[in-house]
């Protein structure tokens, strides 16, 4: 809302510059976003006025012409042909500049010097009705050199206002200077509204009928005549592009004019052409269309509220006038409407319509339904002043149930209670007063304050607070209570701190494992990343996921803002893999990625919500270390992966998992397993699929893990159990196995663990190897065991046993061979 | 005798003077002054000296004795620091090599600034409470005092899963479910931090966004209660030289509402770009709790009172880090993570 500070002034004092205008009102809560000057023109152009004209002696294109300019008689050529004698012109000066930038300076056209340039409105920048070609002429009461800024009031200051949607009277500046009287505590002047009617009876010319009274509580009608369509007045123009309101002509621009004074939209029909000068406010019928004044042909149904004559739709409600009716200079007679729509009609129909106006803008967010006969009155009177006409007697006022103020009762103790500070009684009327309320003061009886604010009972009791129609967001208590803290000052409410039970504000078991969980791989040195929660459904066949796959089964989005956003994610992994393609894309070839985050499924029975499930995915991919003068680089591989997965289970105290191999979608088929935690499933890893990576242009090998983070939410336990320190020495061997290529050293490690019992305290496996040492086909896998006796030191005898156990179990199920090292 | 205690004592002098290492030392030093060494046998002929002579002659000896000692000692010492010092300098590495290559990774700043947060409210005692991403409309909206086809709605364009379910466009539907499961139990402390979605896409807005959002209901909480938490929150989370303004707004659930503003972190309240000369940044949204929000969740607004506040994650971020695009956020670029 665009608010002209002089324009304003109009209808409150403001004993305020517009600077700091703008900071009160912002500190009151109607936040000025800025304040731009509407027009701003050099002050070297002025008002001049013509002494004298003759033709360019060698161009019969050119005047000559000679300009009063105040203090001087200046020589001036010119192009234009719409001036004469004794107008008074706009002028720019040498050294002036001009809005569009050039720079006038004395200039010789066709041999002859010319002292300044004549002005057209364009040239000043100003898109003026009727004024559109030739010189901009001025008022003749104008004094030459005068200049145009103080003429045409365009140094401006205009107030953008950036409105909260409870605040929709400030959609006029009366209610902007309603709040300004609050604030300043003068009184609001209304405008001029008092009409001669001299006109036939209304009555005998129009009718309305509302057939709908939910959607219009309330419809009236004035018509005029005899009035004369041309440009409005110069001031009103200029007023209205202050507000960023473009003219029209004469009644259209009172329509506007009034509808930035009262924030209440108008609209004019060219009465002759409503059939038998009906109106019917009704809703739209099946089928029916209508032409709006844009041009567009649109397709209506019942659920649009429709002002119609007694055939055709003549108006869609609130938002946009028919072009059947529209006002052209042709018009004769007119029909004003100022209405109340129901705001949820008017929000609906502009939505579906796509055509949000400055109707609709304000119909949506209600009117004041006390408002349109002042409004009508005031506008006809305008369009007198500026088209003259008669005015038909009377308002056809269709208005079954009138607006009755409502009471909000205000104790004077919830005040202090709210607020945190008491406020005294006199202040709250006075403030009230200023907002316009009516109050009435009923004291409570001594000692039976309805707050039980004891200290108080000589002031405390209850307002009775009549609410005007222009202010109904309010409606309770509290939004009273608001109004005393805003105009008294956000800045005196005091600072405190809450008092009252202590709490505790620890962290849940959860988050404590999502936190251990982001530290364990940052450690890990893992970069944490952020993606979209939506995904591109399509990324789903980039990872060749099978038709029935359950990823694929995803929660759609209705109205997403791209394609690429279309479903809510299913899995980590399509985020993870674009954020490597793009790091890729930048030379970024060594990238350790992790992400936390939800994936959803879609509802399954009567659940309504997805099943939101916290996942963690890892992606990596490069050299580790990177850059380093002693250790060659180790490329990325499944194992490395593993590792850091192995030290994230032990860091979360899991000790009950295993991997299995497995085929599994995402994955290289040789090059998968699966976690299981406490025997149930919990993730995978493995090498990314090389068919998925060409899908996706990843010419790196990626490897790439998403687990369930919410097993771990009882699998883990973040508290340590501490064993004994060893009183007794442990006993290392190192033993190696030749066993056959196809073996899993999962299985041989298995093995020996269960075969070790309680005295194996540890088993590392250290070696893996084939070549020359061991026969072809077969591999050799070295174990380093540490046993332990928790009371004796072990004898060799002991472990002899146990290795010749091993070894004898192994050779039978494994068909392992002992090698010696 | 006189004559051989001098020329031995000047042999000594050669003999020490020709060692060249700790093993030679220790041979010439049992050589002197060994059981059988040279000057212990000198001493055993004193005997064999006139008696006028023996003091004299037994003083020179005795000194010519104390003197090889030091000498010995001495000398050992110089050669074990030769030694030493032979060594330290075989040993000595290039100490302006680079060390061993680690790389450790990184939080998304997102997570520092929320964790960041969530450090300062806990430790105020507010527990952390969570709600789903997928909400209901009754949570996101209805029990927000934001019936269907309320104006405020479109303060936030929603992304919709069906008419009844969307993805939440701030975090106070948490609030609502809070209360619900706690009801009537005092007092409730919570943050709420999450993600959010609008649909939105520019420089300042991003789809998917962070919020964390705060609540307290107790007997007896009143505005300035709200404006001395902020005030400690700012001054913890933006130093300890901060200011607030509080600046009444609208907020459906929220009556009395304000929104927060903090002097600027850049010019310190002067006016400078980033503030856009009002030396104030909007950090913040907050209120006290409406009546409604109170009743539909169970507890009764006669009795107890609230305030919440909701923050956005990246807005702060972008101030602390001085990030321009909010979209950098969700690029990962890996060159930016890597700064924060």
């Amino acid at each position: 809302m665009k608010v002209p500070y002089n324009w304003l002034r109009d209808y409150v004092e403001i004993p305020y510059s517009p600077e700091e205008l703008a900071n009160r009102l912002t500190m009151a809560g109607i936040e000025v976003e800025d304040i731009q000057i509407f027009a701003p023109l050099s002050d070297k152009i002025v008002a001049g006025k013509i002494e004298d004209l003759s033709l360019h002696p060698t161009s019969n294109k050119l005047q000559l012409v000679k300009v009063n300019a105040g203090d001087a008689l200046l020589s001036v050529i010119c192009g234009a042909w719409n001036i004469k004698k004794g107008d008074i012109v706009a002028l720019a000066l040498p050294g002036s500049v001009l809005p569009d930038g050039r720079e006038i300076r004395i200039a010789e056209i066709k041999g002859i010097s010319s002292e300044g340039m004549l002005c057209s409105a364009a040239e000043l920048g100003l898109e003026l009705n009727g004024a559109e070609e030739g010189i901009l002429i001025l008022d003749e009461e104008c004094a030459p050199g005068t200049r145009l800024a103080d003429v045409l009031f365009v140094n401006e200051p205009v107030l953008e206002l950036e409105l909260t949607p409870n605040r929709a009277d400030c959609l006029g500046l009366l209610g902007v200077a309603r709040e300004v009287a609050a604030l300043t505590g003068k009184k609001i002047k209304l405008p001029e509204s008092a009409v001669e009617e001299t006109g036939r009876d209304i009555h005998e010319l129009a009718e309305v009928q509302i057939l709908e009274t939910e959607l219009c509580p309330r419809y009236t009608a004035r018509v005029m005549e005899g009035f004369k369509i041309k440009p409005s007045p110069l001031n009103m123009q200029l007023r209205l592009l202050s507000a960023g309101i473009r003219s029209i002509y004469n009644l259209v621009d009172v329509t506007n004019y009034v509808m930035w004074e009262t924030g209440f939209p108008m609209h004019a029909f060219d009465y002759d052409k409503l059939q038998k000068g009906r109106i019917i406010v009704r809703r739209a019928a099946p089928g029916e269309e209508i032409v709006t004044l844009d041009g567009i042909r649109r397709k209506l149904d019942p659920e649009v509220l429709v002002i119609a004559d007694d055939r055709v739709p003549v108006g869609l409600a609130g938002v946009m006038g028919g072009e059947n009716t529209e006002i052209t200079t042709t018009t004769k007679r007119l029909l004003l409407e100022a209405a109340c729509f129901n705001p949820m009609n008017i929000r609906m129909t502009a939505r579906k319509m796509n055509l949000p106006s400055e109707a609709s803008q304000r119909y949506e967010k209600g009117v004041d339904p006390e408002g349109p006969i002042f409004v009508q009155n005031r506008a006809v009177r305008l369009i007198q002043e500026t088209a003259g006409g008669v005015i038909c007697r009377g308002i056809i006022d269709n208005y079954p149930k009138p607006y009755s103020m409502p009471r909000i009762e205000l104790r004077t103790s919830r005040v202090e209670k709210v607020l945190g500070y008491s406020v005294d009684r006199d202040e709250i009327e006075d403030i009230l007063n200023r907002l316009g309320l009516n109050v009435r003061f009923r004291p409570a009886p001594a000692g039976l304050d309805a707050g039980s604010s004891p200290c108080r009972t000589s002031t405390g009791g209850v307002f009775s607070v009549e609410v005007p129609s222009f202010r109904r967001d309010l409606n309770i208590e509290e939004d009273l209570i608001e109004e005393i803290a805003r105009l008294k000052g956000f800045d005196k409410i005091p600072v405190r701190l809450p008092v009252g039970v202590l709490t505790s504000g620890r962290l849940s078991k959860e988050r404590k494992i999502m936190d251990k969980v982001k530290n364990t791989l940052v450690a890990c040195g893992l970069q944490e990343i952020i993606t979209f929660s939506f995904i591109n459904p399509r990324f789903f066949d980039k990872l060749n996921l099978p038709a029935g796959d359950p990823l694929r089964n995803a929660v759609k989005i209705q109205n997403p803002l791209t394609e690429e956003q279309g479903v809510l994610r299913t899995t980590l992994v399509p985020g993870i893999l674009q954020v490597m393609q793009y790091n890729f894309n930048r030379q970024i070839d060594n990238q350790l990625l992790f992400e936390l985050g939800k994936v959803f499924i879609p509802p399954v029975g009567k659940e309504k919500l997805p099943v939101e499930k916290l996942m963690v995915a890892l992606a990596l991919s490069g050299k580790v270390p990177q850059y380093d003068w002693q250790v060659p680089p180790g490329t990325i591989d499944f194992y490395y992966l593993k590792g850091i997965l192995e030290v994230l289970l032990e860091n979360l105290g899991v000790n009950d998992y295993r991997w299995e191999q497995d085929n599994i979608p995402l994955l290289h088929p040789g090059r998968g397993s699966r976690l299981f935690v406490n025997n149930k499933e919990t993730g995978f890893l493995g090498a990314l699929h090389p068919e998925i990576a060409e899908n996706n242009d990843l010419k790196q090998d990626i490897y790439l893990a998403e687990l369930n983070l919410e097993v771990f939410f009882s699998a883990a336990s973040l508290i340590p159990s501490f064993k004994q320190l060893p009183r007794f020495p442990s006993v290392y061997r190192d033993v190696a196995f030749v066993v056959p290529q196809s073996t899993r050293a999962g299985d041989i490690l298995q093995e020996i663990k269960e075969l070790g019992g309680v005295l194996l305290e540890d088993i590392k496996l250290f070696d893996v190897y084939s070549g020359k040492q061991v026969p072809e086909g077969r591999i050799s896998i070295a174990f380093a065991l540490t046993f332990r006796h928790s009371e004796r030191t072990l004898k060799d005898e002991e472990i002899d046993n146990i290795l010749g156990a091993i070894e004898k179990q192994l050779s039978q199920k494994y068909n392992a061979a002992l090698r010696k090292i | 005798m006189r004559e051989r205690i001098e020329k031995l004592k000047a042999k000594l002098a050669e003999d020490l003077k020709s060692t060249s290492d700790l093993k030679e030392l220790e041979n010439l030093r049992v050589r002197y002054l060994g059981k059988k060494g040279e000057i212990t046998l000198l001493m055993r002929r004193m005997g064999e000296v006139s008696a006028e002579e023996r003091p004299l002659l037994g003083k020179l000896l005795n000194e010519l004795k104390k003197n090889a000692e030091r000498s010995f000692v001495d000398k050992r010492g110089e050669f074990e620091n030769k030694h030493s010092a032979d060594r330290w300098e075989k040993e000595r590495i290039d100490v302006t090599l680079p060390g061993r290559s680690f790389s450790i990774g990184g939080k998304h700043p997102v997570t520092l600034v929320l964790e960041e947060i969530e450090e300062i409210f806990t430790s105020m005692g507010f527990k952390i409470a969570e709600g789903p991403d997928v909400e209901l409309d009754y949570y996101n909206f209805e029990a927000l005092n934001m019936p269907r086809e309320h104006p405020a709605r479109d303060m936030q364009d929603s992304f919709y899963i069906n008419p009844e379910v969307l993805l939440r466009t701030h975090t106070s539907p948490v609030e609502v479910r809070t209360m619900e499961a706690q009801a009537p139990e005092l007092p409730v402390r919570i943050i709420s931090p999450g993600k959010v979605y609008r649909r939105d896409d520019d420089v300042t807005h991003s789809p998917m966004f962070h919020q964390v959002e705060g609540l307290v209901v107790d007997r007896g909480i009143t505005l300035a209660d709200l404006k001395g938490t902020l005030l400690l929150f700012v001054r913890e989370m933006f130093g300890k030289d901060r200011e607030i303004r509080l600046r009444p707004s609208f907020f459906p659930f929220t009556e009395p509402s304000a929104e927060v503003d903090i002097s600027c972190i850049v010019c310190n309240g002067k006016g400078c770009r980033v503030c856009g000369g009002t030396g104030w940044l909007e950090i913040l949204g907050s209120g006290m709790s409406h009546p409604h929000v109170l009743r539909v969740s169970g507890y009764n607004p006669e009795e107890v009172t609230g305030y919440a506040f909701g923050m956005g994650v990246e807005r702060i971020a972008m101030l602390k880090y001085g990030i321009e695009d909010i979209r950098l956020f969700y690029t990962n670029d890996l060159r930016m993570l890597s700064q924060c």
